[in-house]
């Protein structure tokens, strides 16, 4: 299983740890990563300003992965839905597809539909299964309570992003329930962490962050684990802010799905880049390894309904 | 004019150069009118940089910098292969030769007892380092020309530079060629440094127009065996001393089966001082240009380096940060580099601006650290090239010459808010990293209010109308599900942005199912007005949630790309 991995413009430089504990972690798992070089941005930011300078980059990034005979992996939400609505606006728009086609061919590039483009919580539970994960868990947590945020643009709108069902997510809760974690409910876990309005206008934003953090807080929440780029930057770095301004009153550390299950598979906390999250000090470490403990044999009874994708 | 009277010119020009560009380090940059950066001491403050990097611990970073970036072009070597070697054959070849052969009088002479330039290893050497650099060049044109699909821009600048090299390699080639064949320079040779009679020397002629490539009028037809035997005698008693065989300089040697042409219509005597001129002129030229193209690279590239190793882009005292900006201005090179692996380079293709590509932003940028006025037009396809950008810092962490783009970039764009309009870009998720750095803050906000202002005046919102609404149509977009609305409000009911205000319709101007009540009886304009599209969260909850498909989030686009549309027509108007 090899995949071309789309890091995005955030992650190489910002949240490098997400980029290596994804790659360590499928790497024990025996899946690929390809770093390619020529990908440029999703096109998501300058989707305010015009519809097709949005899309083009993304038919360009699919373009770029069918020439390498790849398919890609995303990490990052609003870069998943920008090369979905790629995929999308080239199956079924064709007057779109054809000016888009024509920017591409000044570069020798073409994009024929072939290049499928996969969510990172996808390839694993669908590519590498639960199963796989399972049985190359060395330790799960004892007593861990996670406010899990999915994130809008993985979700929705569903029939462009084919991720899962948009109600009721259940591929993100049964990989979390892989750790032992217990994922708990809480009013803001499909909600929107802000990012899209941070300079444009932060005191809404702000406001949509502190919603979460007190929400996540008030329902017991030790640690957030946001699974999009954007939703980390706003809860790892955005937070401090917040809490240097006394908006909120306790930080809410954040924890990333490839680390939490990278410790649960045996790999070494500073591989995985956990202090690299700036919510992070040297006490949650030792606290998160004091609450690992052996692999439950029993298995957790999780919501494991597989929900047709409405398309 | 002579040798002295050419080089003493350039000289001169060249030292007047290098200080007007060094005066442009100390007393131009980018930053607010009125910043203190500009009236402390540039010039002291860089020197006690200088000194206190020199005296303290960081003199080892000076050190590994110089072994690590200056002679092996680390950052180059991590990036492109193709580019390292180029610039490693151009560079070690060329600096070997200036030392070897340009300066051998005093080089050379000091550390080999026994140099001449006419003996291997340094005939053979001069040669070698020559084809070197013209391997990198022919690199670095290759380069060029297979780069340009992804953006690379080439400027005249760019192609005289190698071309000027290219003339200094190659008219040494051919000068020494020249003087190989040449017959009058064979002649004042024998005369000044054998001594032969009338015999020996047509031997030893036939030796060397059989062996070193001499084009005598006395041998039209190779000569005997015989006589080239007995030159072979007296080229060891005469010349093997101080002249190695001409076929060690390979290149040279090379040149002689083309020069042969020109004598018939020239003279050899001619021929020879026409290259020597060529060549001393392309030599004298780059070092008067040194100071005023791209070539000055050679002096700010590797200061540029150093300071980025030494202070790892983050210069304490504002005066030693335009001195860096400045340095860094002008150790550009114009590689391109940056725009080759630009992450908005879709957007360059789409909006056509050039400016959008970082390596032509920071040639532009040195006109406005110069000062110098830029026009409307201009100014406004700047600041788009400058809010364009994803802030994903490649063109910073892949440039050779170690320039602090991003900085320069961010520093540039509320710099220019100072006497242009704010660009529109500034509402779109370009904005997002801005904020999160928390830089510039006061002035990004108030770029925004400028904008908002524009809308004001731009869209009327729906307090203004005192008259009955316009039911007319004036467009609706190429989204028509907004056709299914049947008013139950969910949209509204759902929205986190909605829930966040105490009094929502003041706030917002318009909730979200009046957005599209307003599509509804044909007023777009009134929804592209309401501040609500611009306070979406983008969650996309209300077109998940509608019952009829209306897809809410996906007209709100629409309506931002139009309001700017519109606004940006308004103001080009």
């Amino acid at each position: 299983m090899k995949y071309a991995f789309f890091q995005g413009c955030n992650i190489p430089i910002r949240i490098k740890q997400y980029a290596e504990s994804t790659k360590r972690v499928l790497q024990k798992l025996g899946v690929e990563l390809e770093i390619v070089d020529q990908f440029n941005c999703c096109g998501y930011p300058a989707r305010n300003v015009d519809e097709t300078a949005y899309i083009l980059p993304s038919v360009r990034n699919l373009a770029i992965a069918q020439q390498r005979g790849l398919d890609i992996m995303v990490v990052c939400n609003c870069c998943f839905a920008s090369l979905q609505k790629a995929k999308n606006v080239m199956e079924s728009d064709t007057g779109l597809a054809e000016k888009l086609t024509s920017f591409l061919s000044k570069e020798g590039l073409s994009y024929s539909g072939k290049t499928q483009v996969k969510h990172f919580l996808t390839v694993l539970h669908q590519d590498v299964g639960v199963d796989t994960i399972k049985k190359n868990l060395v330790k799960q947590f004892t007593d861990l309570k996670i406010s899990l945020i999915h994130g809008c643009h993985i979700l929705r709108p569903r029939e462009i992003t084919r991720f899962d069902d948009s109600f009721v997510p259940g591929i993100s809760e049964d990989l979390l329930a892989l750790t032992g974690a217990t994922s708990l409910d809480w009013p803001g876990r499909m909600e929107c962490c802000g990012a899209a309005l941070a300079g444009i206008n932060d005191e809404l934003s702000q406001k949509l962050l502190c919603e979460k953090i007190t929400g996540a807080q008030l329902a017991g929440a030790e640690y957030i684990t946001p699974v999009c780029a954007y939703c980390h930057l706003q809860f790892d770095t955005a937070q401090q802010r917040l809490l240097a301004d006394a908006k909120i009153k306790k930080q809410l550390p954040v924890l990333l799905y490839p680390q939490l299950l990278g410790l649960c598979m045996g790999l070494d906390q500073s591989s995985l880049g956990i202090r690299e999250n700036s919510t992070i000090d040297f006490s949650d470490i030792t606290k998160l390894q004091a609450l690992l403990g052996p692999v439950e044999e029993k298995k957790k009874k999780k919501s494991k309904k597989k929900t047709p994708v409405s398309a | 004019m002579n040798f002295n009277i050419l080089l003493g010119l350039s000289v001169i020009v060249c030292l007047i150069g290098l200080f007007i560009r060094f005066s442009t380090w100390f007393s131009q940059g980018i930053a607010p009118s009125g910043s203190p950066a500009f009236s402390e001491s540039r010039v002291g403050a860089a020197i006690k940089g200088v000194v206190s990097t020199l005296l303290g611990p960081r003199i080892f970073l000076v050190i590994k910098s110089f072994f690590a970036d200056l002679l092996f072009l680390k950052r180059t070597f991590d990036k492109s292969y193709l580019r390292w070697v180029a610039h490693i054959l151009i560079f070690t070849g060329f600096i070997l030769l200036l030392l070897m052969h340009a300066l051998g009088a005093i080089v050379s002479d000091s550390l080999f007892a026994n140099y001449q330039p006419t003996l291997n290893p340094f005939l053979f050497l001069r040669n070698l380092f020559g084809v070197m650099v013209l391997a990198g060049l022919a690199l670095a044109i290759y380069r060029r020309f297979s780069s340009k699909p992804q953006r690379l821009r080439n400027y005249p600048g760019d192609w005289a530079a190698l071309v000027i090299i290219a003339a200094i390699i190659l008219s040494g080639f051919f000068l020494e060629g020249t003087k190989m064949s040449s017959y009058s320079t064979f002649t004042r040779m024998t005369e000044e440094y054998g001594s032969l009679d009338e015999e020996e020397t047509l031997a030893l002629e036939a030796y060397w127009v059989a062996q070193n490539g001499l084009v005598s009028p006395n041998f039209a037809e190779s000569p005997s065996a015989e006589l080239v035997a007995a030159g072979k005698e007296q080229n060891g008693y005469n010349c093997i001393d101080c002249h190695a065989s001409n076929r060690s300089a390979f290149g040279g040697f090379a040149a002689t089966k083309v020069v042969g042409g020109f004598f018939s219509s020239v003279g050899d005597a001619a021929a020879v001082s026409f290259f020597y001129y060529l060549h001393i002129l392309a030599c004298f030229t780059l070092l008067a240009w040194l100071p005023f193209g791209k070539m000055f690279h050679i002096v700010a590239a590797p200061l540029s380096l150093l300071t980025k190793r030494v202070t790892n882009d983050t210069v304490s005292s504002p005066a030693n940060g335009l001195n860096t900006q400045m340095l860094g201005l002008s150790a550009c090179t114009h590689c391109g580099a940056c725009t080759v692996e630009c992450s908005s380079s879709m957007f360059y293709e789409y909006f056509d601006n050039d400016f959008i590509l970082p390596s032509e932003k920071v040639q532009y940028l040195k006109n406005l650290a110069a000062g110098r006025p830029i026009d409307r037009q201009t100014l406004k396809r700047l600041q788009e090239g400058l809010y364009i950008c994803t802030s994903c810092d490649r063109c910073t962490t892949v440039c050779p010459s170690g320039i602090n783009l991003k900085e320069l970039f961010v520093r540039s764009r509320y710099v220019l808010l100072e006497n242009g309009k704010p660009e529109t870009a500034l509402l779109s998720h370009f904005s997002f990293p801005l904020a999160l750095a928390g830089n510039f803050v006061d002035d990004h906000l108030k770029a925004l209010k400028k904008v908002t202002d524009q809308f004001k005046d731009c869209f009327k919102s729906l307090a203004d109308f005192s008259g009955p609404l316009n039911l007319g149509q004036t467009g609706s977009g190429n989204n028509e599900s907004y056709r299914g609305c049947y008013s139950c409000r969910r949209c509204t009911n759902i929205c986190p942005v909605v829930r966040s205000f105490d009094n929502p319709s003041e706030e917002l101007g318009l909730l979200p199912h009046q957005i599209i009540y307003s599509l509804g009886i044909g007023n777009r304009e009134l929804a592209m007005g309401s501040k609500m599209i611009w306070s979406c969260s983008t969650c996309y909850l209300c077109q998940e949630h509608c019952p009829n498909e209306v897809q809410l989030c996906d007209i709100f686009y629409g309506l931002k790309n139009d309001a700017i549309n519109k606004l940006e027509a308004g103001a080009s108007v």
